[in-house]
C-alpha cells in the first residue's frame, strides 16, 4: 500500500465499561481500504459503525487490534460529524479555517478557505454567523472545514442524517463530486442503505459490532436511486442486515 | 440603549420616587426616618458642589477597580488550570470551597490585623469577595463546554493548550460574563462593608459618618449613589460584552417582545 490514505484495519476491537458491565462495541474487524477509495459503512444504530469511525479518527483507542497506515504514517484526516459542530463565536470563514490557524500563512489560509467555500457553494456567506445558517448550509460549512485540511482520509459520520430529503440528495451529489475531484480515501458511515449504495464503491455491512459483509457496487457515478441495479444492491444489503444476529447476542450500545 | 427603552427601564424608579414623595408629603413616616426626596436631593447637591461626593466616589471606584481586576486576573487562570487538570482540582477544590463559605465581612478583623487599615485591606476584601463568582462562572463555563466541539479541535490535531485557548475559553465566555457581572456586584457590596468598619474616605465612610451625625439624608445619598454606580458599571459591562461577543444571547428566545 504505497499511497497516502490507504490503510488496513486488523482485528480491530473496542470495548468499554458501562455501569460495571463490559460492552463490546466493535469486535475483530478486518478491512483494507485502498487509496482514493470510497467505502460506505452501513448498519443499524448500535452496530458499532460510529465506533469504527471514531477509531479511524483517533478519537478513541482500540482495545484490540490495530490500524496500519500506508507508509507507516498517519494520513491527514478530515472529519465530518452528524451535527455541524460549528463554533458559534466564529464566522463561517473562521469555522472553515479553524484547523489552518497557526499552520499556514494568513493569506494562504484565506485563499484555501475561499476555495473550500466556493466548492460547497457558500462563498457569499463567508462572513455570516453559524446561527444564521440552515441545517444544510451548516453541514456544508462542516464539510468545507474538513476539506480545507486537504485530507488524505475523509471520515464522515452520518453527515446527512439530520437533513431533509431534498438537501440530503443535493449534498450526496456534491460529496461524490468532491471525492471524484480530489480522490481522498473516504469512509462514510450511514444507517441509510440506499445512501450507502448510492455513494460507496464498496458497501461494508456491520451488525452487532462485527463486519458481516462487504459488497462492491460496480456502478458509474453519479448514481440514480431509480436505477434497478441500485435497487438490487439495496435489497441485497438489506437482506444481509435483516438476517438474525450472527453471534445472537444482545446489540451493544454505541459509544457516547 | 434607545430613549424608549431607557424610559421603560426607569418607569418603576419614577413610581417609587413618587411614592416616596407622597409618603413624606402626607407624613406617613417621620422625616428623620425617611427624609423627603427634596431634602435628599438638596444634600446631594451640597455634597456634589463642594467636591465631597466626587472625592468619596473616586476613592471607592479606585478600590473596586483594583480589587475586581485582581480578582479576575487570579480567578480566570485558576479556573482554567482546574479545568485542565483533574489532579489539581482534587487537591485544591476542598480548601477553596472552605474559603468560599466565609462571608467577606467576617474576615474584616483578620484583614485589618494582617493588612492594616489602609488600601490593602479594602482591596483584599474586594478581591476575596469577587474572586468566587468569577471563578465559579469560569469553572461552570468550562464544565459546560460541549465535548463535541472539543472533538472538532482534536480531529484538527490541536493540542490541549490550543483547545483550551481556541475552544474552551470562547465557549465558556457566556458563563464567564455572568461570573464577571456577579463578581462586580459583589465587589461593590464588599467595598462598602470594608469602608463601614475602618475608613476615612469612600462611600461606605460617607454613610457611616452621616449615621453618626444623624444625617439620614446623607445616608440616603450614599445609598443612592452606590446603587446608581453599580447599575452603570453593570450596564457598561453588558455593553462591552454585546460589542465584543455578539453571539451571546441575553435570553433563551422565550421572552415576549
Amino acid at each position: 500500500m504505497p499511497e497516502a490514505g490507504a490503510l488496513e484495519v486488523v482485528g480491530l476491537g473496542r470495548a468499554y465499561d458501562a455501569a460495571g458491565r463490559r460492552v463490546v462495541a466493535l469486535e475483530r474487524v478486518d478491512l483494507a481500504l485502498t487509496a482514493g477509495s470510497f467505502t460506505a459503512v452501513v448498519g443499524r444504530s448500535g452496530c458499532g459503525k460510529t465506533t469504527l469511525l471514531r477509531l479511524l479518527a483517533g478519537l478513541v483507542e482500540p482495545s484490540a487490534g490495530r490500524i496500519a497506515y500506508a507508509g507507516g504514517r498517519r494520513p491527514k484526516v478530515g472529519c465530518v460529524f452528524q451535527e455541524p459542530r460549528l463554533m458559534p463565536w466564529l464566522t463561517v470563514a473562521g469555522n472553515v479555517g479553524f484547523g489552518l490557524v497557526g499552520r499556514l500563512a494568513k493569506a494562504e489560509a484565506a485563499a484555501r478557505v475561499a476555495a473550500a467555500l466556493d466548492l460547497v457553494g457558500l462563498a457569499a456567506f463567508a462572513e455570516a454567523r453559524p446561527d444564521a445558517l440552515s441545517g444544510g448550509m451548516a453541514q456544508r460549512v462542516a464539510i468545507a472545514r474538513a476539506l480545507v485540511l486537504e485530507p488524505e482520509l475523509l471520515l464522515l459520520d452520518e453527515p446527512f442524517a439530520a437533513l431533509d430529503a431534498f438537501t440530503r440528495r443535493a449534498l450526496q451529489g456534491e460529496l461524490t463530486d468532491i471525492w471524484l475531484a480530489g480522490r481522498p480515501t473516504v469512509v462514510f458511515v450511514t444507517h441509510d442503505v440506499e445512501e450507502a449504495v448510492l455513494l460507496g464503491e464498496t458497501v461494508v455491512e456491520l451488525a452487532a459490532g462485527r463486519l458481516v459483509g462487504r459488497r462492491p457496487v460496480d456502478l458509474a457515478f453519479p448514481r440514480d436511486p431509480t436505477d434497478p441495479a441500485v435497487a438490487a444492491h439495496r435489497r441485497a444489503v438489506l437482506d444481509r442486515l435483516m438476517q438474525p444476529d450472527p453471534a445472537s447476542r444482545p446489540e451493544p450500545e454505541t459509544l457516547p | 440603549m434607545t430613549f424608549r427603552s431607557a424610559a421603560v427601564g426607569s418607569t418603576l424608579f419614577v413610581v417609587l420616587g413618587l411614592a416616596w414623595w407622597l409618603a413624606a408629603r402626607i407624613r406617613l413616616v417621620e422625616p428623620f426616618l425617611l427624609p423627603p426626596p427634596a431634602v435628599v436631593l438638596d444634600a446631594a447637591w451640597g455634597l456634589a458642589a463642594d467636591g465631597t461626593l466626587a472625592r468619596h466616589v473616586l476613592v471607592s471606584l479606585k478600590r473596586v477597580v483594583v480589587g475586581f481586576t485582581l480578582a479576575v486576573l487570579v480567578a480566570v487562570p485558576v479556573a482554567l488550570v482546574f479545568g485542565l487538570s483533574r489532579g489539581v482540582r482534587r487537591v485544591a477544590e476542598p480548601p477553596l470551597e472552605f474559603l468560599r463559605q466565609l462571608p467577606p465581612l467576617a474576615l474584616v478583623p483578620l484583614f485589618i490585623l494582617w493588612l492594616g487599615i489602609g488600601e490593602a485591606q479594602k482591596v483584599g476584601i474586594i478581591l476575596f469577595a469577587s474572586f468566587f463568582p468569577v471563578f465559579l462562572g469560569v469553572s461552570g463555563g468550562i464544565a459546560g463546554v460541549d465535548p463535541k466541539l472539543v472533538e472538532v479541535g482534536r480531529v484538527c490535531g490541536l493540542g490541549r493548550l490550543a483547545i483550551a485557548r481556541r475552544i474552551v475559553l470562547p465557549a465558556a465566555l457566556p458563563s464567564l460574563v455572568i461570573g464577571l457581572r456577579i463578581g462586580l456586584g459583589y465587589s461593590w457590596r464588599a467595598l462598602v462593608g470594608a469602608e463601614l468598619v475602618a475608613s476615612s474616605a469612600g462611600l461606605g465612610y460617607l454613610i457611616v459618618d452621616a449615621e453618626n451625625l444623624a444625617r439620614t439624608d446623607i445616608v440616603l445619598v450614599g445609598v443612592l449613589v452606590i446603587g446608581i454606580l453599580g447599575l452603570a458599571a453593570d450596564h457598561l459591562a453588558r455593553l462591552a460584552v454585546r460589542r465584543a461577543a455578539p453571539w451571546i444571547r441575553d435570553d433563551a428566545g422565550l421572552a415576549d417582545a
